[in-house]
């Protein structure tokens, strides 16, 4: 396993209260694979991201318990010092709004090129024109003369691909990419996400990407992690996921999209709101929203159970589940 | 509520998309977003507000804020005790500060006049507790008038854009580039009135240009946000607009910059009766103590400590609450 | 056919460049929206697709008159609203409202829920008795499905989505014929996204409203549509039915749009076909000569940039009467069925 997230929980204290962000995410990436992060604003999707990464605001957010396995490392319990030194160099991050990522005042040359000389103490010329090499790699036309432009100077899809060059300049063994295309425009969305596989397939990273579009699940991932109030709900390999929901929150996303076959008809939407954080549900956080509730499901936490019936690695947090997967 | 029987669905990609879906649970589907869930349990407010159950507007929110803040708390004691004694000087010092005798002159503290005496045998203490007044008359009536003044030219320069706007600019780019202190010296050194209104009204004509950028940037803020569009798309009038919606959502700027500024004025009128442009005797100030103690910091420091330190701490209380008063207000620092 | 509830035609808005501070010089022109032609049927939803910076939010603000376009014509049932003002637009404004994208913003953060949704009979004292009100507020709450109790609650106390809710009940207030709605639930969480869509379209159903819904999620618009227009740069570039539109797109934009869509099916993954486009949209100021999508096509040719292509029916299509046979503007029309 390239990384492993064993039981990590995060938590904010904020104006109102402790608000728990994650609370005990496990989930783990092969080299080469692409694990999706499905999840709503709130879910801790993002949390957890951060968390690995190394870049959450502590305070307010603190690290209450849970383990981040790279490599076998736990980078939890990593020196600030060496933590800096794997991050950017093997473990790297995509962020959803890329202008406000950027530096405004520096030339994306520059910027692109300071990866190499802080990291890997090349002398400036080489390291400008490891830039621009990138920079043709993500196919930025006339990237010679572009290299010396300033973020704003770009559109929104290749500020996205100076990002993922940037991302991909020092070849980390995993990139984590937060909403990466959400922002951009559908024709061009699909330029970036090609762009991210075709680069993920060539060198064999570890992509985890974190989203809310199924659509965009559907196309990439090998394996997907649903998150819902700071858990996973179920995680399963995309095909089988797809294939039959073993969540009732899966399934009532999946149903909320609207489909050919709908049309005309009302959307089969989850009733109700995601939780506060502040005040998660007792028992399973999904049950004050589940048409399938029953009294156990306001009591008892369920464990991420092993879906048994599947022969995929698969499991669901769903008393349920087996019901849930037939439907 | 009753409980909604389990009603088994078909896969997302099964071959059965019949259409028996429950008309009446999905009816509930759309309307069941209030809170509380279908348990109709006690979990009370929306969404992220939990245990406040009240209605709270932002206002109130920066009420609640601010009485647990010890910097606000502090500073309004100070400036309430400032606003006491302004208005009811004898409540704390029965003497007269006109009331001087030469053969006092410079004296220290002694028993009923624990500050000491000043140059010209007046009692220390009677004349900074009465010299409150005119510093705070300064103060309040010289940011009100900014803060009216310069919040209305700005707010419709900002509103209503254009020509308007574009000549109220170059007329606060003009004012800005007056220096203050030589601006009072020339100006007022031609005025012979002994009240406090000239220094007043130079405080207004150059302070308002000030307010107005804020206000002005404000109101283009505020102009811009969709519930304007919503209030103009159901024709609403430009009064209404302006009242309702825009105002309301750009005045805190305003208060936070008049509050600090009210500390600056006060401490303008002390520098101009300093330099002897502003406030003259027999009007009791803190300037025209200052200044008339300064030749005597050798032999009488307490004649100039104690008005300097008032002066200081009123200042001071000021700025803070200003502080106080934004940190509060401004949702964005939370 | 019967006058339609709103028919647009050759709708220009352009906002000029200028430079200089007191004395302005026009150095260009953001040409936003760039001659737009549709009708509006009564009871009926059009939807309207692109990408941002097309121009669809600058259409929804000229329909219900918060901006005032360089040329062209809105007609309202036969009148021309675009050089109204004082009263008469007031009176129109009655009957086309708008529905805004963030549910944040579009609420005043100063103001109750009731007095949110009580301000358009503020405004409009004729539409409701005095005594009246605060009844109408409370039953507009309840009919877009929340607590009426709520009326003294501030817009922050609510999540998006209630949010939403709230802004489509002011919208309703005054009893509208024509609903704009700009991006309504592009800022909600998926799950909260088919809530709002089923209250628009139960609402259209109980009060007789004619949507103009605008967005750039296809599938949404495709659900909730009758007839669809797709926007580029300022121009509409293809109009039909719904099913004209995603199973018989004859222009290539459209087609390029279709196929970059991401299907929440894995399976389709592999035996998809995707057009992917070339570069970006290219700015608003800067309009390409002849059709103005040649730069990004993959079919342009010589003719494209000499001869700007009309909004018609294309000529080979004229004679069939299959489901191509919707207007399209592209010289190189050609009929690309998807099978979803």
């Amino acid at each position: 396993m390239l990384l492993e997230v064993r039981d990590l929980h995060v938590e904010f204290h904020t104006r109102d209260g402790v608000a728990h962000a994650v609370n005990g995410v496990d989930y783990g990436v092969e080299a080469g694979e692409t694990l999706a992060v499905l999840g709503e604003s709130g879910s801790g999707k993002s949390v957890t991201a951060q968390a690995i990464m190394g870049i959450l605001d502590m305070p307010p957010g603190r690290i209450t318990a849970g383990e981040v396995l790279f490599k076998g490392q736990d980078l939890l319990k990593l020196k600030e010092k060496d933590r800096r030194r794997i991050r950017g160099a093997e473990l790297a991050m995509i962020f959803q709004d890329a202008l406000s990522a950027l530096n405004p005042v520096l030339t994306v040359g520059d910027q692109l090129g300071e990866m190499f000389t802080v990291h890997r103490g090349m002398s400036r010329r080489d390291a400008r024109a490891r830039a621009v090499e990138l920079m043709d790699r993500v196919r930025i036309p006339g990237a010679k003369e572009r290299a010396g432009q300033y973020p704003h100077q770009f559109s929104g899809g290749m500020r996205q691909r100076i990002m993922i060059a940037m991302a991909m300049a020092l070849e980390p063994a995993l990139i984590i990419a937060d909403e990466p295309t959400t922002a951009l425009d559908v024709t061009v969305q699909a330029q970036v996400m090609d762009l991210l596989a075709e680069l993920q397939r060539e060198y064999r990273m570890g992509l985890v990407l974190i989203t809310h579009d199924l659509g965009v699940v559907a196309d990439v991932a090998d394996r997907i992690a649903v998150m819902y109030a700071g858990r996973i709900v179920e995680s399963a390999p995309v095909h089988d996921l797809y294939k039959a929901p073993a969540h009732p929150y899966t399934r009532g996303l999946l149903n909320s999209v609207p489909r050919l076959d709908r049309k005309g008809r009302e959307l089969d939407a989850i009733k109700g709101l995601p939780p506060s954080l502040l005040h998660i549900p007792s028992g399973c956080p999904f049950h004050p929203r589940c048409p399938m509730v029953q009294d156990v499901c306001r009591t008892d936490v369920p464990p991420l159970y092993d879906v048994t019936e599947s022969d995929a690695d698969r499991g669901s947090a769903c008393h349920f589940w087996r019901e849930c997967l037939r439907g | 509520m009753p409980e909604q029987p389990y009603e088994p669905e078909r896969a997302v990609a099964g071959t059965g998309m019949g259409g028996q879906m429950d008309l009446a649970a999905s009816e509930a589907t759309t309307v069941e977003e209030a809170p509380g869930g279908p348990s109709g349990g006690p979990s009370g407010g929306p969404e992220g507000t939990g245990p406040r159950e009240k209605a709270r507007s932002l206002w109130s929110d920066a009420w609640h804020d601010l009485r647990r803040n010890p910097v606000f708390l502090g500073s309004a004691l100070v400036i309430l005790f400032l606003v006491v004694i302004a208005v009811r000087p004898s409540l704390i010092a029965s003497g007269n500060p006109l009331q001087c005798d030469l053969a006092r002159a410079q004296d220290g503290s002694r028993s009923g006049h624990p500050f000491g005496f000043d140059g010209q045998g007046c009692d220390v203490y009677t004349r900074t507790v009465h010299g409150a007044r005119t510093s705070v008359t300064v103060g309040v009536l010289a940011t009100l008038g900014v803060a009216l003044l310069g919040s209305v030219l700005g707010g419709l320069a900002g509103f209503f854009g254009g020509v308007w706007d574009a000549v109220l600019s170059r007329i606060t780019d003009i004012f800005f580039a007056i220096p203050v202190v030589l601006g009072g010296l020339v100006l007022l050194s031609v005025v012979t009135s002994n009240t406090v209104w000239p220094v007043i009204g130079f405080m207004v004509l150059l302070g308002w240009p000030q307010i107005s950028r804020i206000a002005r940037g404000s109101v283009i803020t505020a102009k811009q946000h969709d519930y304007v569009q919503a209030a103009r798309a159901l024709g609403a009038s430009d009064a209404r607009l302006l009242l309702r919606h825009i105002a309301p959502n750009a005045v805190a700027p305003v208060i936070v910059v008049a509050t600090i500024a009210l500390g600056t004025y006060i401490s303008l009128e002390a520098t101009l009766s300093y330099l002897g442009v502003g406030l003259k005797p027999p009007t009791v100030s803190w300037g025209i103590d200052i200044s008339a103690a300064s030749p005597y910091i050798r032999n009488a420091p307490h004649a100039l400590l104690w008005p300097s330190g008032a002066l200081a701490i009123t200042v001071l209380a000021f700025i803070m609450l200003g502080d106080a008063v934004r940190d509060a207000l401004d949702p964005k620092l939370r | 056919m019967a006058e339609p509830i709103l028919r647009v035609s050759g709708l220009v808005k352009h906002y000029p460049l200028t430079r200089g501070i007191l004395f302005k010089k026009q150095v260009g022109a953001v040409k936003a929206v760039d001659g737009v032609d549709f009708r509006l049927d009564r009871g009926e939803t059009l939807g309207i697709v692109g990408e941002s910076g097309c121009g669809k939010s600058t259409v929804a603000k000229l329909l219900v008159s918060l901006e005032r376009p360089t040329a062209g014509t809105i007609h309202y049932k036969g009148e021309d609203i675009t050089s109204l003002s004082g009263k008469a637009l007031k009176a129109v404004r009655r009957n086309i409202q708008m529905v805004f994208q963030d549910p944040y913003t579009s609420l005043n953060p100063r103001m109750t829920v009731g007095d949110i949704v009580g301000e358009p009979f503020d405004i409009h004292p004729e539409a409701a008795p005095k005594g009246d009100r605060r009844g109408r507020v409370r039953d507009l709450l309840d009919v877009v499905g929340l607590n009426p109790e709520y009326v003294n609650r501030y817009p922050h106390q609510f999540s998006g989505g209630q949010r939403q809710r709230i802004g489509i009940a002011r919208g309703l207030a005054l009893r509208p014929e024509i609903i704009v709605a700009d991006e309504p639930v592009s800022a909600l969480d998926v799950s909260v996204q088919a809530q709002v869509v089923n209250l628009m379209e139960r609402l259209q159903a109980e009060f007789d409203l004619s949507y103009v819904f605008i967005a750039h999620d296809l599938s949404i618009v495709r659900h909730i549509s009758d007839r669809v227009g797709v926007m580029y740069l300022g121009r509409i570039v293809e109009t039909g039915t719904e099913t004209e539109i995603y199973d018989h797109p004859t222009h290539p934009y459209t087609q390029a749009l279709l196929s970059a869509v991401p299907v929440p099916d894995p399976q389709a993954r592999e035996h998809r076909e995707r057009i992917i486009l070339a570069g970006d949209v290219p700015s608003p100021t800067n309009i390409p000569s002849g059709c103005r999508f040649r730069t990004r096509c993959f079919k342009a040719r010589e003719r494209c940039a000499v001869q700007v292509p009309a909004l018609a029916v294309p000529a080979e299509f004229r004679s069939t009467s299959g489901p191509a046979a919707h207007e399209s503007a592209c010289h190189f029309a050609e009929d690309r069925t998807n099978q979803a």
